[in-house]
Order: structure tokens, then sequence, then C-alpha cells
């Protein structure tokens, strides 16, 4: 298999959410079509900032939920390819924090 | 209610003023039959009694100057938001104008805490009750079943926070009944989204429910990024502070029965 790119992940800024009762709900204004993410999602959402890796996501939720990390890691890696192909995130070059 | 202006060579300009949810407005225009059908559209709801914003209707070519803050084309007619007054151009006739008002106050609603909704809203011992819903879900036939003169509006409701509580305020924008609106407000009850059944039952909607019910019977028309988080910030804030329910509705009068009161 080979090496992961070395990319932060971060939210698209053209959308608009919200978090009510543990879960979010995402507007993407240009198609108006509404998204939700359960607690899981909503937490690794709040914490996808542009300055965080997948691994890094993945070890957010291993502190947080009672999950292994490597059940962590593949749970993140799908949940973001999910978003990205719904184009509620994107992948940007990890450009601190990574050797070159 | 209207009063001659500079003459433009197109006719003398005419204004009028009318408040809508109390957001006070001020149209100008020179064509003496969009004036006239306008002035009778909108009679229930002229008069502003807070400085109104300017709306020039169908006045040429755009100012110079900064692009516009918000602007929205439906038909051949555009609405253009300026931070020193409101341009509506190539409006046909009172329907495109009544379009472009309902778009401007969409927008014009964020600073207010407020929005519009498809719904019905009908009072019921001074309260207002929503009833929300896509086309054919029984708007018109709630408020064809409420009591004469208790019908806020049949088809657009306007909502507002207003002091810490929701109230729902008539619109001049009306569905079958095609009356005039009432220009008037009262707290909001609740807001019961319509499912046609065989039984009439009310069942209460925790917040997250109430936000789903409400999003897609929303009236906006921004795709501004921006304003689609005020708009959630709003929408999130009426979900939690006001009562929600599913209505599952047999299109008669006894589902006022099954209101929780």
């Amino acid at each position: 298999m080979s090496a992961p790119a070395a990319v932060f992940w971060q939210k698209n800024p053209a959308l608009a959410w919200r978090e009510i009762d543990d879960e979010t709900i995402i507007i993407s204004p240009n198609d108006s079509v509404m998204h939700e993410l359960n607690d899981t999602g909503s937490f690794l959402w709040k914490n996808i900032d542009g300055r965080k890796s997948a691994a890094e996501l993945a070890e957010l939720l291993v502190e947080n939920y009672e999950v292994t990390p490597e059940i962590a890691l593949s749970d993140t890696e799908a949940l973001l390819q999910e978003m990205s192909s719904r184009k509620l995130v994107v992948a940007v070059p990890a450009t601190s924090g990574v050797s070159p | 209610m209207s009063a001659p202006l500079a003459n433009s060579g197109r006719g003398p300009r005419q204004q009028f003023e009318l408040s809508i949810g109390c957001v006070a407005l001020r149209l100008e225009m020179s064509d003496a039959q969009l004036f006239d059908a306008a002035s009778a559209r909108y009679a229930a709801f002229t008069g502003a009694a807070a400085q109104p914003v300017t709306i020039a209707l169908n006045e040429g070519a755009a100012p110079e100057g900064p692009p516009a803050d918000f602007d929205y084309e439906f038909e051949g007619a555009a609405l253009r938001v300026f931070s020193n007054g409101i341009r509506f151009d190539g409006v046909r006739h009172q329907y495109a104008l009544d379009s472009l008002l309902r778009v401007l106050l969409s927008w014009k609603l964020l600073g207010h805490c407020g929005f519009l909704l498809h719904a019905a809203t009908v009072i019921r011992s001074g309260k207002a009750y929503l009833f929300t819903g896509r086309s054919g879900a029984g708007k018109s036939t709630v408020a064809s079943l409420a009591p004469e003169g208790s019908v806020l509006t049949d088809e657009i409701s306007l909502l507002r926070r207003e002091n810490g509580a929701w109230r729902a305020h008539g619109t001049p924008f009306w569905g079958e009944f095609r009356a005039a609106g009432s220009n008037t407000s009262a707290p909001v009850g609740g807001i019961f989204r319509l499912q046609q059944a065989a039984e009439n039952q009310a069942t209460a909607l925790r917040p997250l429910a109430m936000l789903r019910a409400l999003l897609p019977n929303v009236l906006f028309f921004s795709a501004d990024a921006e304003a689609n988080r005020r708009l959630l910030e709003i929408l999130s804030q009426a979900a939690t502070e006001i009562s929600g329910y599913n209505l599952a509705f047999r299109k008669n009068s006894a589902f006022w029965e099954v209101l929780p009161s």
C-alpha cells in the first residue's frame, strides 16, 4: 500500500453549519442541499480545521470514544472520503509539522 | 398614500410606503399602471412607521460604484441591493414585483432575526399557529377551515424574534385565498408540519427534527455563505425555542381538537 498523502483537512468555506441535538446540519448554499452528521461525525467536523491530518483526527477520536486506533483511523478516512465526495471538506497540503 | 415626485421623462415618479413584518420599504416608480396595481395589492400594508428603505423600480442604468451586496434575477426581473439603496429592474407586472419583494424581504429579515416560511398562519386565542409544508400539503385547506378573520396568510408566513419572543406577522403574499393579507402579528404558539393522513394527530418534534421540518420550507435566495450561516443560526434558534409538531391531518376542521393548548 502506498504511503498516505501528507494532507490536512479543512471545511469547505462556502458552507453553513450548525450543531443541534448533538448532530450537525450542514447547508450547501450553492445547490441548496442539506447534509447531516451523527455525533461522531459532528465530533470530527468540529475538529476539522485545516491543520490536522486524518491520523491526527483519528487520534482525537480514540481519546474521546471507546474505539481502537485501527478502527478510528479506518472510520475517519472513510468519513473524510465521503465528505470530500460531497464537497464538504477539502484536502490541503500539509505545510507544517510534516517532513519534506 | 401617493405623491408625485420629480418628472423623470417617463411619467411622474410616484411612491408609496409599505411595512411587512415591520420592515419598512418605500417603492418609487414611473409606471402609472404598475403603481395602481401595486397600491391596490399592498393596500393593507401601506404606511411605514420606521425609516423606510427606498426601492427604485425600472430606473434604467445602475449607478456607478461598488457591486451590489446582494442580487437576484427572476424571469427577466432583477433585484440589486446597494449600500445606498435598492433597485428593481425589468419589472413588467405586479407579479414580478411581488416575487422580488419576497426575495428582498427574505434577505432583509436576516438583520431582524426573522425569516419567511411556506406556511399558513392562523390566530387562535391570541396565538399564532403556523402550518407548514410544500404545495398540496394542506396550507390553504387549513386556512379555509379557520374562522373568518383569523388567517394571517395562507401561503407565506413571516416570523421574527422580538424582545426575546417569536412573533408571526401577516404578509401580503397569499396563495389560493387571493385576498388581502392581514397586517397584524401575534406570539407564536407552535409550528405544525402538515402530513395528510386518515386521522388527526399531533406529535411533538425535537429541535433537530423541527429544523429538518423548517429547512425545506424556508424562502431564501442567497448563495452567500455568511448569509446562509446567519439564516441557519436564526432557524436553529427558532427550532429550539418554538414548539414544533408533526400534524397528521385529515383535512377537516376536527384537527383543531388535537392541537396542544
